[in-house]
């Protein structure tokens, strides 16, 4: 257990470096803010926009409030298919970390930490802008403790194994894993009704969204935090309900993904592509 | 060299750098995900909150237009900006450098190439918009729907011409840079509300990136009054034309300053820094 704990650390300690060490550390701070903060900004744009003729403007909050968790997707999940491409295409490291003792699910388990710590600062930021800038607040006394930071946690459990799979399909595929990553990150963010209500989506669309825990996860949030969840659809689950469905979902998602991620770890070792830079 | 011949290399070679771009973008067709599918697909979320607060359905229109010409943002900054730095990467920038053509005719060709097949995938956010999502415009004067999209898109190609030279004094921040003018000039730009809604600041954000005036002048040709418009499409369509001037001024300089100092430093084909 010692042994693994450091050598968790020293991955963290190397993604650190990674992430951070092409810049000061000012620098750094406003790149690795400017994004989520400026995304923040646009649905407040948004949002100033119609505030006057909006017919459902309270359900606003809602949607601020699962934009800035899907932080942890977009730099947690996805991120780890980034570390794949990046280890691979631009350092040509990939195969010096896979043959090292250390482990390669060990490693991308210590590169997610560093990224859980960023997605943090962005979601903390976001909420920070929509409190005291925007005016989104929310009432702390009607906050359902319990379920929330179960909630919160099956999500950072879901994001974290997901991203073992998205890390497997980046080893096994060219430089196509770098379109794969960018079309996840914006098709969750479309497919889980982060900033609208499922019931929204087209049918299929809809249907296919109840298969992720993102879906539930956000609806969780919304609805432990600020007392109402956004989908009329999930409504009428009870909070146990929803949270089983959330709990089963996230389960069943890390149970795939570890071995989707071993079965195409094997593949790309077998077809020879753990050290093969396939960018132009 | 006889009169004329000048600008007949020039073309020829802008000619060039358009063909590679366009031939080259559409024999990976995967990218076509990444450039054609993807940022519309962005799009339809903010549409569909216009529609989950209930907002009056310009808005759904504003929100599509915005998304199809978000595309062309990333094309400038993906496909101009960082597009010189990737060359240095792969080796090639010298090759550039040695060859007898102007460099700006290189940079026209990008430009030229990038924007016509941006255009054509555009198509796909159309598609979206206004297909699967059913969003609707009242009748519109197309001549001057397109004169002011040829204008916005000469200002914001010459303005990624300049951003081509610039990246690449940024060395490997060029990515990072990148990606933090993403979403960023979508706010500045107002791509998804109408940039009124900023107030005054509004004139300032919009005058960094010719994008916020083309969205806005467009929008206005589009839905009108409904556009919610930032000054008249005829002042902004002339801001967008002095702009364009000025930024490709700007990008012969920046693309002489480069060159000379590439030579000076001996950084042209070094990878890496």
């Amino acid at each position: 257990m010692r042994v693994l704990a450091a050598r968790l650390r020293t991955a963290a300690w190397l993604g650190w470096q990674i992430e951070s060490n092409w810049a000061a550390p000012f620098l750094f701070v406003v790149y690795a803010v400017l994004r989520p903060l400026a995304m923040a900004l646009i649905l407040a744009g948004m949002y100033w926009a119609v505030a006057s003729q909006a017919a459902r403007r309270e359900a606003f909050l809602g949607f601020y409030l699962a934009n800035a968790f899907h932080a942890y997707v977009t730099q947690v999940m996805v991120g780890m298919g980034w570390v794949v491409v990046e280890e691979r295409e631009d350092y040509e490291t990939l195969k010096y970390v896979y043959t090292s003792p250390m482990g390669m699910l060990t490693y991308l388990g210590g590169r997610s930490t560093v990224k859980l710590v960023l997605a943090t600062v962005s979601m903390v930021l976001a909420l920070t802008v929509g409190w005291f800038v925007l005016g989104l607040r929310w009432d702390w006394a009607s906050v359902a403790w319990v379920p929330l930071v179960s909630s919160f946690a099956l999500g950072l459990v879901a994001c974290v194994h997901l991203g073992f799979l998205v890390a497997g399909a980046a080893m096994l595929l060219p430089r196509v894993a770098i379109t794969l990553n960018e079309a996840l990150a914006v098709a969750f963010y479309l497919l889980c009704g982060v900033i609208f209500p499922i019931d929204l989506l087209p049918a299929g669309l809809r249907q296919l969204a109840l298969v992720f825990p993102f879906t539930y996860w956000y609806e969780a949030l919304r609805r432990f935090l600020l007392g109402h969840g956004a989908s009329a659809q999930l409504e009428a689950w009870s909070d146990g309900a929803l949270l089983g469905v959330l709990a089963a979902t996230t389960v069943a998602f890390a149970m795939l993904s570890h071995w989707g991620y071993r079965a195409m770890e094997r593949r790309a070792r077998r077809l020879g592509r753990l050290d093969q830079t396939s960018l132009f | 060299m006889r009169p004329g011949e000048g600008l007949v290399h020039f073309l020829r070679a802008a000619y060039a750098r358009a063909y590679v771009r366009m031939v080259g973008s559409f024999r990976e067709p995967v990218w076509l995900i990444t450039d054609a599918i993807l940022p519309p697909v962005g799009m339809c979320a903010f549409v569909l909150l216009y529609r989950a607060l209930g907002a009056p359905p310009s808005f759904e229109a504003l929100a599509v237009l915005g998304g199809i010409l978000s595309a062309f943002w990333i094309n400038v900054l993906w496909g101009m900006g960082t597009q010189l730095y990737w060359e240095k990467q792969q080796g090639q920038l010298q090759l550039y450098f040695v060859s007898p053509v102007s460099r700006m005719a290189i940079l026209t060709g990008m430009a030229v190439g990038g924007m016509l097949a941006t255009t054509i995938r555009s198509l796909v956010g159309i598609a979206l918009g206004f297909g699967l999502l059913g969003v609707r415009v009242p009748a519109f004067d197309v001549g001057m729907l397109a004169l002011v999209f040829v204008v916005s898109m000469l200002a914001l190609y010459a303005l990624g011409m300049i951003l081509s030279s610039a990246f690449l004094l940024f060395g490997r921040e060029a990515w990072h840079v990148s990606n933090a003018l993403q979403e960023p000039v979508y706010f500045m730009s107002g791509l998804y509300f109408p940039l009124r809604t900023l107030g005054a600041s509004a004139w300032a954000l919009a005058g960094i990136v010719p994008l916020g005036f083309g969205v806005d002048a467009m929008r206005q040709v589009l839905l009108g009054k409904d556009a919610r418009g930032l000054a008249p499409v005829e002042v902004e369509t002339a801001i967008l034309a002095g702009l364009a001037v000025i930024f490709l001024i700007g990008a012969r300089l920046a693309l002489a300053h480069l060159e000379r100092l590439s030579k000076q430093e001996g950084r042209l084909a070094q990878r890496w820094q």
